[in-house]
């Protein structure tokens, strides 16, 4: 635990230091924290509790939609609205929780797919609620103590600040109770059971904690963005590169999908010029890699190493 | 003595077959109660239908007089439930600290009281110091004795063993029967499923035989290795 | 009067986007039935047969249904590849592992394409792509008709090979139960690999009949194929390809006669809907024999 804590006070050191060294490296900086933070909190549910969501993009866009029509409509401050948007989150996945937890594996993931789909198309349609196809525009945000929010640095600290508070909402979790139910529920429904856990209910907390914690997220990005576009933010292919983030990185670990957020983000800019706009070749390329070669992901398969060495040693001396 | 455990008329039927007809049982504290029977039986049928494995098609369970019929296994756990499973369930990526500690949990929610309690509950079965190793790495007998670790971890008033004498060797087999004996001594309830005879002789006050998912006979473990119906039902059948 | 009319256009219309929707179901539906694999590339499998459509114009000037002999085979091939080289080796991990191989093999398909032939969309151009005939006052567009030819003789021959040939058999009796079949003497391997040809087949197939219809994009327009392949096979029942059929037909009906009746706007949702309902409360299908639920 301090271990990671100390990884986490490192992060946040070197984060504080780096817009002043790479002032113009800010927007891929500001991508790969909203990708950590969004990927550790699909962790908490598709990782440590084992329940594949491919529908968090639904979430990132009720954060940003939140923060641009609170701001543009009705004049009230991002974080407020951030605020609001994860208690709606919550609420929104405890339904949906509560629709398909009776589902398990891959029909579980097909029908978040579904749900996600519909809510895009809801975005696209409802004019009256969402500014429909053409979107939602942020002209003017609030100033707190002279801080400019169109700014890329006010927006690092923010997506700095994201991703911390979410690595460290899972380290703390990874050690309590609530952590060992998730692991519980994820390896065995009925032995958990047996233990006195409501498998349902723990499913439950996870989905509504990872949604509140990946809307807000989705509220930063909404202040990143300025313009939020419903075919953008709710895309398949957001909620596909959230999940694939995390499971590169290594599912059920505490910085696999930080990690992961890293090398995808990385290998995209890197292949920028190559791949142009199929720069999510190189996820599906990845997540082959992973499958076939690395199923714990990057993380996991340096920690079981990692264990395996520290075993070989204790039983050396 | 009083009861810990009731059940009347349990029934449980799989589509058009039924599983266990219309049995009825009762254990109190520091009670061994056996329930034996042929393969197929209706033995582990019955064993889920009690711990809320297994939905039931008629009968009522009560603990401690209050009516569990209708709730969930988790929730019987919650009131004093603790079982093992036939086959081990460890959570493999997790060391056995952690398999035992997720049990603990029910009852504390402090990290530190969990441990402590887990720490206690794996000295009891004997697997203190193989704390620290994933639960992926033990044996079979390690194994059972994890299972009753988990078990017991809920800090139970009713045990349920589903055949942890299975497959055990001779001096391992002796030293599970000398602990499951302790935990009557220490008032628990324990109602186990095993084929192995020589365990259930040992240690049951009572024993049920089932046949076909019937009752067929009940009493000391002397009067039902003697019953004829009992004899018939595991050489004709078997 | 007219309002009957209109009701008969729809169903017409309806049934027979659902014969294309069919065939792409069918295959995702054989693929699960007997590789217990849900193929997250099936759309893009579907667009990938567009493109070889749009390719085999450009190069050659062929019509849609001339690329197809060329097509077929090599859809065929490529499933066997795929399935040899990539899901033959995680078929026995946990299932989310095939999901996500799916998924990967989805992304480079469809970013392949869209490196190589651009972002914008694409079609051809076949002279009698906007001619309609009409029937008792139902007009019928004639692509369509012929996308509905071609299902029904795609159908028949699979029904052909299923039921009376010994692959057929050996592809039944795997699906049926694969240890069974192994200790009978089939090569559920192999089985897999000819399987997952036929899958992408039909998806090339679908995706050729549907280029005179249709503009393709590199990788939206596989998210919605695979999408509507799911809708079809869970409102069929997953792994079941006579219900396919039926449940490919009624998803037709069902988004035109919502578009028509309800609102146009959600034409996608009406069938998503449907399918979370099904998955809720009949996950094997309207048409499936009881299955033990996953």
């Amino acid at each position: 635990m301090t271990k990671h804590l100390i990884g986490l006070g490192v992060l946040l050191a070197v984060g504080m230091t780096y817009p002043a060294i790479f002032p113009n490296n800010l927007t891929i900086a500001i991508s790969v924290l909203l990708f950590a933070g969004w990927a550790t909190s699909w962790d908490l549910l598709g990782g440590w509790n084992g329940q594949v969501s491919l529908g968090h993009a639904s979430f990132v866009g009720l954060g940003a939609y939140f923060v641009a029509i609170g701001q543009s409509q009705f004049g009230l401050a991002p974080w407020w609205t951030m605020a609001m948007a994860a208690a709606f989150a919550a609420i929104l996945a405890y339904f949906w929780g509560w629709l398909t937890f009776s589902l398990r594996g891959p029909y579980f993931s097909l029908s978040t797919i579904a749900v996600a789909e519909i809510l895009r198309l809801v975005a696209i349609n409802e004019e009256w609620l969402s500014g429909g196809a053409t979107g939602v525009f942020i002209a003017t945000l609030p100033e707190p103590f002279g801080i400019d929010l169109f700014s890329r640095t006010a927006q690092f600290y923010m997506a700095l600040a994201f991703a911390a508070v979410v690595i460290a909402t899972v380290i703390v979790i990874s050690r309590a109770r609530f952590g060992y139910q998730l692991r519980a529920v994820r390896e065995d429904e009925d032995s958990a059971m047996a233990a006195g856990i409501d498998p349902t209910a723990t499913k439950l907390k996870a989905f509504m904690l990872s949604a509140a914690l990946t809307s807000i997220g989705g509220g930063i990005y909404g202040v990143v963005l300025a313009f939020i576009e419903p075919h953008v933010i709710f895309a398949l292919l957001l909620s596909v590169q959230i999940a694939l983030t995390a499971i590169i990185g290594g599912r059920g670990t505490i910085w696999g999908p930080a990690v992961g957020a890293l090398v995808l983000i990385g290998a995209g800019e890197m292949f920028r010029t190559t791949f142009a706009e199929a720069n999510m070749l190189i996820y599906g390329i990845l997540i082959l890699v992973v499958v076939l070669f690395v199923p714990r992901g990057i993380v996991g398969e340096l920690a079981r190493r990692h264990i395996r060495r520290l075993y070989a040693k204790r039983a050396q001396g | 003595m009083p009861n810990v455990l009731r059940a009347d008329g349990i029934t449980v039927k799989f589509g058009g077959v039924t599983a266990v007809n219309n049995v009825s049982l009762s254990l109190g504290s520091g009670e061994i109660l056996g329930l034996i029977g042929p393969n197929g039986a209706g033995k582990t049928t019955l064993f889920n239908a009690l711990t809320g494995f297994a939905p039931m098609h008629s009968g009522r369970i009560t603990l401690l007089d209050r009516d569990i019929t209708a709730l969930p296994a988790f929730k019987r756990t919650r009131l004093g439930f603790g079982r093992t499973f036939q086959t081990e369930r460890p959570f493999e990526e997790l060391t056995v600290l952690e398999n035992v500690l997720i049990a603990a949990f029910l009852t504390v929610v402090r990290r530190s009281e969990a441990e402590h309690l887990a720490m206690s509950v794996l000295e009891q079965v004997g697997l203190a110091d193989r704390a620290h190793q994933p639960a992926l790495d033990l044996n079979l007998a390690r194994r059972r004795r994890l299972e009753l670790a988990k078990a017991l971890a809920v800090k139970p008033k009713v045990i349920f063993l589903d055949e942890i004498m299975a497959g055990l060797n001779p001096p391992a087999l002796r030293e599970m029967i000398t602990f499951v004996r302790s935990l009557s001594a220490q008032g628990l309830a324990v109602l186990m499923v095993e084929h192995i005879m020589e365990a259930i002789i040992e240690l049951s006050d009572h024993v049920i035989v089932l046949a076909s998912g019937e009752k067929i006979a009940e009493g000391t473990p002397q009067q039902v290795t003697s019953n004829e119906r009992v004899i018939e039902a595991y050489l004709g059948t078997d | 009067m007219a309002s009957l009319d209109i009701f008969l256009q729809n169903i017409a219309n309806g049934v027979l986007i659902g014969g294309v929707y069919a065939l792409i179901g069918i295959g995702l539906t054989l693929v699960f039935g007997v590789m217990r694999t849900i193929n997250f590339a099936h759309g893009d499998f579907v667009v990938l047969g567009m493109y070889s459509a749009v390719l085999f114009n450009a190069l050659l000037g062929w019509d849609p249904y001339l690329s197809l002999l060329l097509a077929m085979p090599i859809g065929f091939f490529a499933g066997v590849i795929v399935e040899r080289f990539i899901l033959s080796r995680v078929i026995d991990a946990p299932p989310e592992s095939a999901l996500l191989a799916t998924l990967g093999i989805s992304l480079i398909i469809g970013n392949a394409i869209l490196l190589t032939f651009g972002g914008e969309p694409r079609s051809v151009q076949v002279s009698y792509a906007s001619s309609t005939f009409s029937i008792a006052g139902v007009n019928v567009s004639m692509v369509l008709l012929l996308a509905g030819i071609a299902t029904v003789i795609m159908i028949a021959a699979l029904y052909v090979l299923l039921n009376r040939t010994e692959v057929g058999r050996a592809i039944r009796g795997t699906a049926e139960n694969r240890l069974g079949a192994e200790l009978v003497g089939i090569d559920t391997r192999r089985i897999h690999s000819i399987v997952f040809g036929l899958g992408v087949m039909l998806a090339v197939m679908a995706g050729v009949t549907l280029i005179p219809l249709l503009f393709a994009t590199p990788t939206n327009t596989g998210a919605v194929f695979t999408l509507k392949a799911f809708v079809v096979t869970v409102l069929g029942g997953l792994g079941n390809v006579g219900a396919a059929i039926a449940g490919g037909i009624l998803l037709g009906v069902v988004e035109v006669l919502g578009a028509s009746y309800f609102m146009s706007e959600y034409r996608e949702a009406y069938g998503l809907i449907a399918f979370l309902l099904i998955l809720l409360f009949r996950p094997e299908g309207l048409f499936g024999r009881t299955v033990k639920r996953v």
